[in-house]
């Protein structure tokens, strides 16, 4: 039987670490084939050898039964291979059109000539739903929308072979719902379609055949329909992963955190980014925030912690208004920040882990006499740190924070959060991007606070985390609050009316969770 | 050492620096050579050897105008290395340098009465004025996001048309369209130094000079405040998140960084060596000077110290060049091309690597 | 009006050179390559521009002699900067450091090489290439005084540039493309833009706007060369970050720095401020000041290309 698509025991290093070890994957023609693995497994970069962003070491791809070499993104094109990635690779200054025609422009004598193509954009959106705008702004437009470019690129270069890099993580639970439909509808044209994934329930829902990665290795290929969500689980991680997080009772204390009407006005003041936010949290509770991203979970974090400077309301920190107070002021009074970006915020990646393990400390007494830092209390406070939190690296407390995995960099950001006089742990999205493992070893440590008695605002796009590990749950749609509900009370798709803004909640009248 | 400790040695990221930095210096050194012997090969290998020689050729006295010119660039290394590290291009130390020469030579000039410590006070003002010179553009990049780059070209125009324009008025030698010499109670003491260097024009300044790199070295390296400006000047958003205050550590670091450069100003005109500050419209060069001072010295305050010491050597050497007939400017040439190798590391190291690769293979 | 006439005249001798340096930092930027060896670059070219006018002078004469030097000085500008570009795009160099090297070399290059061809430093020639009023255009009233009369061809020349560089970067597949380059590379990399050869154009281009400018600013200026343009480089790169890296604005930065300039040299025609009796040195700061003043209300919002200075590699994680 021809496969549309053939890799055929690929093997990819970066240095001597082995991303892809010997990996073969066959691809049907008209199928959809999800690729699936934990983070750090492998997908991401199978799918760049095959677009040519990577040459492998070893091994071959064929295509309709041919041998073929992809060196790089124009040969794959031409080979009819499209990619949405993970990441969009669009230009934040350019419109729709011009970011859909870039490396493929019609042109008269050099001069961009773009009717054409116009037209023929217009006819693919139409035909597919899409409702975009050719002349706006891809910084105007939103991660959805921004997806559908990402795909319209594929479409408009006629592409047969689509491969879409994790593409739900940006959606709403009815934008999945349509991205789904869409893809159902491409490979009834005849379009083949390889979807990577770590989601399950997606791949039930849409995926015919599907093959499982594991650490850079091939673990197998199931048909999807035969196959339970257990079975495709394990075989991802290799063990019997328990989904569900332990914990003890919900037993909530006195407020922590008291945000009163914030809001936060966008740097042109034209919308408010959060919008007359008011919300609780008490010791020993995990309060979550959910919601899709860019609808103003960023900018009330920033606002909790002094990153950005609030328009009206108050926050207040153990009875104490910290409104007006410095970021180290706020972090003396107990509020800890595991921030979302872990490279922008989290680390000075050229400076060694021990610097970052004292980021926030460095000026106590602990560490520094008259100005001049302790260097071997610096030491001695890392190793504790890194045998404590199980953080790896190449040199132990002077590797270079730079040359750490991701894993071990979210770990070190943690440790050095965590092990400090706490009264509030914020934490945003703090296992994006890592291995169940670790994964489990975060959640653990929030919870071990929880239980503890501190408070816990966890900030999470991912709906299993929310559902899993929080004691209560608020949604934020387009900067306000729009739920406040307990886990149990709520199932997954009334979560995704709420971050969709078709369901709203009378919050008015206030909840209460004393 | 043992094998093993020998092998990590030589893989070691210090060691491929150092080794890319000697193969640069080397590579740069040729290209002047082969200059020579294009233009004038008759003469280029004197030419060159006087260049290597620098002040060693005329004994001790040679080795104190070495000192001599390697203070000021070396304090106007410093004070670009400084700010490099702290994330900012302080490409403004012309006009922090001539803003403190201009002040030192007023004082030098016109005050009276500070008997022995008139030379301090120059020194000391020198240095505070160069310090406000290079606060501002330090504001600017804090408060108002404006590119240092920009702020510092302009404030070089701007202080030297100042200078110029305050000169004319207060301490002219209209004759000579130069300052007037500065008392004798405002050089900076020869500390016995000069005299140890065959009574050449070396003096004080450069222990001041290599104070300089302590201090600069220790509040990088030692204190928490250096801790900050690093991390500042590495991630700027990080250092936000730590609760660093980014903006008032901007403007502090220019603010060390142009005092550095005033000092080195005071320095190179109270110096008893019959320096004068010409008015003309030229930016003072020692300030772009040290741009390549801290460069060569990767903006490591001893690097720095090396680097000015090296450059203050051929520039010697090429002043003594001349007498082969060629233009001195042979040796900018060659910091140039030094320069411009060094940036060129990464080809050197696979260099390197080929060697290295190529010796193992060599050995199995 | 005569005064206003010399001003428009002058202004226009100053800020030509400036445009045209500025729009080539500009393709270079906006590729993704940080240039600041344009002061080099501007010296270099003006080095063989003048010494080709300089040697030439006797057999050739006129604007024909200008054109030829013109074209030289670009591809001195051209063939310097691909210094640049493989420092910068071959060996991912740190692009300051690079481009400040070729910022050294150049004066010292061209001293050195002066003083062995003649002997001196200082290249003079003749300046055979005022052109008193153009025909035709010259006799227009007002307009025709004001930029058809004493005044060299290098400013219609630079305006030309100027207006096809402006649309070449806004409306051909190319401008596409290299903006693309300059903002998000993995992006133009994606569907197959080459991105090495894109970024290597942007330096090339702005070595060649960088000699031609060199050779522009010298000629209406003065009748030697001396190894220098007097930071204008430099102040080329203010105008390029004053006009936001935008072919439109930076025309206007240019000239706002050119007014500023020539009323600087040429006050002393405007009775008004002859009688202010302020020093000369006072009007030299003030188009620095006044760059540094506007700069602090227009920073604000100030976004350079955002991939500039960053080497891409396809592979980095």
């Amino acid at each position: 039987m021809e496969y549309v698509i053939e890799m055929n025991h690929i093997t990819k290093k970066f240095g001597e670490f082995k991303a892809n070890d010997d990996i073969t994957l066959q691809v049907k023609k008209g199928e959809i084939h999800a690729l699936l693995g934990e983070n750090g497994a492998g997908k991401s970069t199978l799918m760049s050898v095959l677009f040519g962003l990577y040459q492998p070491e070893e091994g071959s791809i064929s295509i309709k039964g041919k041998e073929v070499k992809v060196n790089s993104p124009i040969d794959a094109n031409n080979y009819g291979i499209g990619m949405v990635h993970q990441h969009f690779k669009l230009v934040h200054n350019f419109t729709v059109l011009e970011s859909i025609v870039l490396g493929h422009e019609t042109t008269k004598g050099g001069v961009l000539k773009m009717e054409h193509a116009r037209e023929k954009i217009v006819a693919l959106s139409d035909k597919y739903g899409f409702k975009i705008d050719p002349d706006a702004y891809i910084s105007d437009i939103t991660v959805g929308m921004q997806q559908r470019v990402e795909i319209l690129k594929m479409l408009y270069c006629d592409n047969e072979i689509l491969i879409f890099d994790e593409p739900t993580a940006v959606l709403t639970p009815q934008e999945i719902e349509e991205l789904m439909k869409i893809m159902k509808l491409l490979v009834k044209e005849g379009k083949s379609i390889i979807f990577i994934t770590h989601k399950l329930n997606e791949i039930k829902q849409v995926a015919d055949r599907c093959s499982v990665l594991r650490k850079g290795k091939y673990i197998g290929t199931i048909d999807v329909a035969t196959t339970s969500k257990e079975e495709m689980s394990e075989m991802m991680v290799g063990r019997k992963v328990n989904l569900v997080v332990e914990k003890t009772p919900f037993k909530p204390g006195e407020p922590v955190l008291e945000v009163k009407n914030l809001t936060i006005k966008s740097k042109s003041g034209a919308k408010n980014l959060v919008n007359d936010v008011s919300l609780t949290v008490h010791k020993g509770e995990i309060l979550c925030v959910a919601g899709i991203d860019g609808n103003g979970q960023t900018d009330l974090v920033y606002g909790l912690t002094g990153l950005e400077p609030i328009d009206a309301g108050q926050v207040i920190l153990n009875g104490k208004d910290i409104t007006k107070d410095s970021i180290r002021k706020r972090s003396l009074a107990g509020m800890v920040h595991i921030p979302e970006d872990r490279h922008k915020h989290g680390l000075v990646l050229d400076y060694s882990l021990e610097e970052n393990l004292v980021l926030q400390t460095y000026f106590k007494p602990q560490f520094q006499k008259h100005g001049f830092i302790r260097f071997g209390e610096v030491r001695k406070y890392a190793k504790r740190l890194i045998e404590e939190f199980d953080i790896r690296s190449s040199k132990g407390p002077t590797s270079v924070a730079r040359g750490m995995s991701g894993g071990n960099q979210q770990k070190a950001i943690i440790a050095r959060e965590l092990d400090r006089d706490l009264e509030l742990v914020v934490a945003v999205q703090p296992v994006r991007g890592l291995d169940v493992g670790a994964i489990e070893f975060i959640h653990k440590q929030l919870i071990k606070q929880r239980d503890a008695g501190k408070a816990v605002l966890l900030v999470s796009l991912e709906l299993e985390e929310v559902m899993n590990v929080s004691d209560r749950i608020v949604v934020m749609y387009e900067g306000e609050l729009v739920a406040d509900v307990k886990p149990e009370e709520v199932t997954v798709q009334e979560l995704g009316l709420y971050m969709a803004g078709t369901k709203k909640m009378d919050m008015r009248g206030g909840k209460d969770h004393e | 050492m043992n094998k093993k400790n020998k092998e990590s040695f030589f893989a070691s990221e210090g060691f491929m620096n150092g080794m890319s930095a000697i193969i640069a210096i080397i590579a740069g050194l040729l290209i002047g050579f082969v200059l020579l012997l294009v233009s004038d090969s008759a003469n280029a290998a004197e030419g060159f050897s006087a260049i290597l020689q620098g002040g060693f050729s005329s004994g001790m006295n040679g080795i104190g105008k070495t000192l001599y010119i390697a203070t000021p660039i070396i304090l106007t290394g410093l004070s670009v290395g400084f700010a490099f590290k702290t994330g900012l291009f302080n490409i403004g130390a012309s006009g922090q340098f001539t803003a403190g020469a201009f002040v030192a030579i007023y004082i030098g000039v016109k005050w009276n009465g500070l008997g022995g410590m008139h030379w301090v006070v120059g020194l000391l003002a020198a240095t505070l004025v160069g310090a406000i010179f290079g606060v501002i553009p330090g504001l600017l990049k804090a408060y108002f996001n404006v590119n240092e780059v920009i702020t510092c070209i302009m404030m070089n125009y701007i202080g030297m048309y100042g200078t110029n324009l305050l000169i004319r008025n207060t301490v002219y030698d209209e004759i000579r369209n130069r300052t007037q010499a500065v008392q004798k109670t405002a050089d900076v003491p020869s500390a016995g130094i000069g005299e140890f260097f065959g009574n050449s024009s070396a003096n004080f300044g450069i222990v001041i000079a290599i104070i300089a790199v302590i201090l600069v070295y220790v509040i990088l390296n030692k204190t928490t405040f250096g801790y900050e400006l690093k991390a500042c000047g590495k991630n700027k958003e990080a250092s936000k998140y730590a609760g660093i205050n980014s903006k008032v550590d901007i403007v502090l670091s220019m603010a060390i960084a142009g005092a550095l450069s005033g000092l080195g100003g005071a320095l190179l005109y109270l110096s008893g060596s019959g320096k004068f500050i010409q008015v003309v419209d030229v930016i003072a060069n020692e300030g772009f000077t040290g741009i390549s001072v801290a460069l060569l010295g990767m903006s490591n305050p001893i690097g720095i110290l090396f680097a000015g010491l090296f450059i203050a050597h051929i520039t010697v050497g090429g002043g003594n060049m001349q007498l082969c007939g060629f233009p001195p400017e042979v040796v900018d040439i060659i910091t140039a091309s030094i320069i411009y190798c060094g940036a060129l590391s990464l080809l050197i190291k696979l260099f390197i690597n080929k060697l290295k690769n190529a010796k193992k293979k060599g050995e199995k | 009006m005569d005064v206003i006439y010399f001003i428009v005249q002058q202004t226009m001798f100053f800020a030509i050179p400036l445009l045209l340096v500025a729009i080539g930092g500009m393709y270079a930027e906006r590729s993704g390559v940080i240039n600041i060896a344009l002061e080099g670059i501007m010296v270099m070219g003006a080095f063989t521009g003048i010494l080709f006018i300089s040697e030439m002078g006797d057999s050739m004469s006129g604007q024909g002699l200008l054109i030829l030097a013109i074209l030289i000085s670009g591809a001195t500008g051209m063939v310097f900067s691909l210094l640049h570009a493989f420092a910068s795009i071959n060996m991912k160099a740190d692009q300051t450091i690079s481009g400040t090297a070729l910022n050294l070399f150049a004066p010292a290059f061209v001293i050195f090489a002066a003083r062995m061809i003649n002997g001196v430093q200082q290249i003079p020639f003749i300046d055979s290439f005022r052109i008193d009023s153009v025909p035709v255009l010259g006799s227009i009233p007002v307009i025709g005084d004001m930029f058809f009369k004493n005044t060299y061809i290098t400013t219609y020349i630079g305006l030309g540039l100027y207006v096809l560089a402006a649309f070449v970067i806004a409306k051909t597949s190319f401008g596409l493309r290299l903006r693309a380059c300059g903002e998000h590379p993995g992006a133009a990399d994606s569907v197959g833009v080459s991105v090495k050869k894109i970024r290597y154009a942007g330096v090339i281009i702005s070595g060649f706007l960088g000699g031609v400018g060199g050779l522009v600013f010298v000629v209406p200026t003065s009748t030697n060369f001396n190894a220098t343009v007097a930071g204008y480089g430099f102040l080329a790169l203010a105008v390029m970050i004053f006009g936001q890296w935008r072919s439109g604005r930076i025309l206007g930065a240019a000239f706002f720095f050119g007014v500023m300039k020539t009323m600087a040299s040429a006050y002393t025609s405007v009775p008004v401020l002859k009688d202010l009796g302020l020093p000369n040195d006072v009007y030299k700061m003030i188009p620095y000041i006044a760059t540094l003043i506007v700069l602090i209300f227009t920073s604000k919002s100030s976004q350079a290309p955002r991939a500039e200075g960053i080497p891409f590699d396809r592979t980095a994680r």
